[in-house]
């Protein structure tokens, strides 16, 4: 076998793997997207199809699924405050985060141990351990429910963001922090002017995963809402739309609603995804 | 009394910023995590239960709400003899007979139910339990965290060195690999819950009758034999995106020229990734690793959603116990328990990774 014929071979199954990824990553989405345009009796129809179908064979969609969502008030009203919660919990987590990261992972102190262990900690049990407890606490304070939301999803999002960092920091060469404390900087001037330009992946890969997490979290914002049915977020009403029609789960309009809400994430992705520029670190050093 | 210098004014000073800089994050962990976590251990010596209309009064009761989780005791099952005092033989089976469990384990002061049996010796034993599914769901979250967290770490590394390369479309898949992750953990698990459908309606049955290879009447989700795997399935799909993301981006703080060095001193491509990949990805593999496990144990929508109380984990069980039957004591142990067991595996498990080492 010739050089040639071995490269094209080689790209032949690289591009097989990606569309095998691309599948596999898709598929069940796919699903979604075939289920919310079939109707009730296509949904039941034996064997499923690939597309919506009537039991003759013929194509057909049926758009009812997405105008019952968007006539539904409930629905429209949780994009927007699902956007908020989840928009300021990511903002508050990345900033606390990022001053405590830099702390950990850069700063000589005492106690560095413990307060790493301390802030993972706070992931160590489940949330539905806390819920009672939570409760309490969200009463005591007299929060309505949308504060409540955004300081109860900083104990997922800030651990998180706080290691993530951390380990980030630790990789940055002490050479950078090095030449700018000669340069006469102080080290919260090092910090912001420097480091952080420096971490901007770490910033934007983590501040995603965050807002994804809080943008779907679903337990704490049944308990919190229900008292206040205008502050519930997606996963709520889509929740509770369908318990709505007591007869049967309106299973196309669950899959419309999964398929209209999870096309913001996927903007809000491409939109950041270029910031995540390989070898800027690399480049940071040599120049 | 012998006062510490700091060796320097900067380190002074760098040790003042440090702490000024943490304490956001402690408020944060005092407000959501020390007081609600302070307030369950109370209960958790308690009986109290979940508001049920009048008040019901409640009582301290020390240990008992634990003692009744973990519980166990062993006790030898006698052989079944026959007239002759011989052990009678199962005549389909071929095996030696023994008594039933519920005949030999204790009822009284406490009811012990069998968990499983073993034979030691030639002496058939059983395990009793007072809570034996608490103790399976310990066991149902162990066997899922170990292979999903498994299989995504594999599969995850995989996907980012492939995205990391050039190629073109290479922005499309990397929105994409985000695609499981973005789409709501209580919606997603509907999608499988139809597409793990028994019968020809759902997706898998369909494919798999369509191929010939069975009767396309695979109870995924009721048929023991197929719960866990379905399980497993579905939170590789869900997360896989999580660790790739994690990776890529770790891959990306790699430098270049490394990479052009090797290639110069003429290392293939499988041995860059053991010699200079792997080495500098392994901090960001321990971390992303470290928070899919603890995520793993503490896995609850999936099994909550396609499961129900067909079978728990621990979170799940925690969550039948505080809502469904509304024992608030109960479940806040339920919720210690679970918490310590996280501890302690965390703490031996980021040793073994090294991630809190420098």
């Amino acid at each position: 076998m010739n050089k040639r014929s071995k490269k094209v071979i080689s790209k032949t199954v690289f591009y097989i793997i990606i569309v095998v990824i691309f599948v596999y990553m898709l598929f069940p989405f796919y699903w979604a997207l075939n289920s919310s345009f079939k109707s009730e009796n296509q949904l039941m129809q034996t064997p499923a199809t690939f597309i919506p179908r009537d039991t003759d064979g013929n194509v057909s969609f049926y758009f009812e699924n997405y105008k019952a969502i968007f006539r539904n008030n409930t629905f429209v009203i949780s994009i927007l405050n699902s956007t908020l919660v989840a928009g300021l919990t990511t903002i508050i987590a990345l900033l606390i985060g990022s001053f405590a990261a830099f702390a950990l992972g850069k700063l000589r102190f005492k106690g560095k141990k413990i307060t790493l262990y301390l802030i993972l900690a706070m992931t160590m049990f489940p949330q539905v351990t806390v819920l009672s407890g939570l409760y309490a606490m969200i009463t005591t304070l007299g929060l309505s429910a949308r504060p409540s939301m955004i300081i109860t999803y900083l104990i997922f999002t800030l651990p998180f963001t706080t290691w993530v960092l951390t380990s980030f920091f630790k990789e940055l060469p002490v050479e950078i922090m090095q030449s700018a404390q000669v340069d006469g900087a102080t080290p919260f001037q090092t910090f912001y002017m420097i480091l952080l330009p420096l971490t901007a992946p770490a910033l934007v890969t983590t501040g995603l995963l965050s807002f994804i997490a809080a943008w779907n979290e679903y337990l704490f914002a049944l308990t919190f809402t229900s008292v206040e049915p205008a502050a519930r977020t997606i996963p709520v009403a889509i929740a509770l739309f369908s318990g709505q029609i007591a007869r049967q789960e309106p299973f196309g309009e669950i899959m419309a609603a999964a398929i209209t809400v999870t096309i913001p994430v996927v903007v809000l992705v491409l939109i950041f995804q270029r910031k995540i520029v390989a070898g800027l670190t690399a480049g940071a050093v040599k120049g | 009394m012998k006062k510490r210098v700091p060796r320097s004014n900067l380190e002074k000073r760098e040790q003042r910023l440090a702490l000024k800089l943490l304490l956001p994050a402690f408020v944060v962990l005092a407000l959501v995590a020390i007081y609600p976590l302070g307030d369950v251990l109370f209960t958790s010596f308690t009986d109290r239960e979940f508001a049920g209309g009048e008040e019901v009064k409640t009582n301290f009761i020390g240990f008992e709400n634990y003692a009744n989780l973990l519980g166990i005791t062993i006790v030898e099952l006698p052989p079944v003899l026959d007239e002759n005092e011989n052990q009678v033989i199962n005549e389909k089976t071929g095996e030696p007979e023994f008594e039933r469990a519920v005949k030999v384990l204790p009822r009284d002061p406490h009811r012990y139910k069998e968990l499983f049996q073993y034979n030691w010796f030639g002496k058939r034993y059983v395990v009793g339990a007072r809570d034996p599914v608490f103790l399976k769901s310990v066991g149902n979250t162990l066997i899922f965290s170990l292979f999903s967290v498994f299989i995504e770490t594999i599969l995850g590394i995989f996907i980012a060195l492939v995205v990391n390369s050039n190629f073109k479309g290479r922005g499309a898949l990397r929105t994409t690999m985000l695609v499981p992750w973005a789409v709501i953990t209580v919606v997603s698990a509907r999608i499988w819950e139809y597409m793990l459908n028994p019968g020809t309606s759902g997706f898998f049955n369909m494919v798999l009758f369509r191929l010939g290879i069975s009767d396309g009447q695979i109870s995924f989700l009721t048929d023991p034999s197929w719960q866990m795997p379905s399980m497993i399935m579905v939170d590789v799909w869900k997360t896989t995106p999580f660790m790739a993301l994690l990776i890529l981006a770790g891959l990306q703080l790699i430098p270049k020229d490394l990479y052009e060095a090797a290639q110069v001193d003429g290392a293939s491509g499988i041995k860059r990734f053991f010699r200079i990949t792997l080495p500098l990805l392994k901090p960001t593999i321990a971390v992303a690793l470290v928070f899919r496990t603890l995520d793993a144990l503490r896995v609850f929508d999936v099994f909550q959603v396609l499961l129900g109380k067909k079978m728990y984990s621990m979170a799940s069980y925690n969550y039948t116990q505080l809502i469904n039957y509304r024992q608030m004591g109960y479940s806040s142990a339920v919720g210690i328990i679970i918490f310590i067991f996280i501890a302690i595996f965390a703490v031996i498990y980021i040793r073994m990774m090294g991630v809190d080492s420098k």
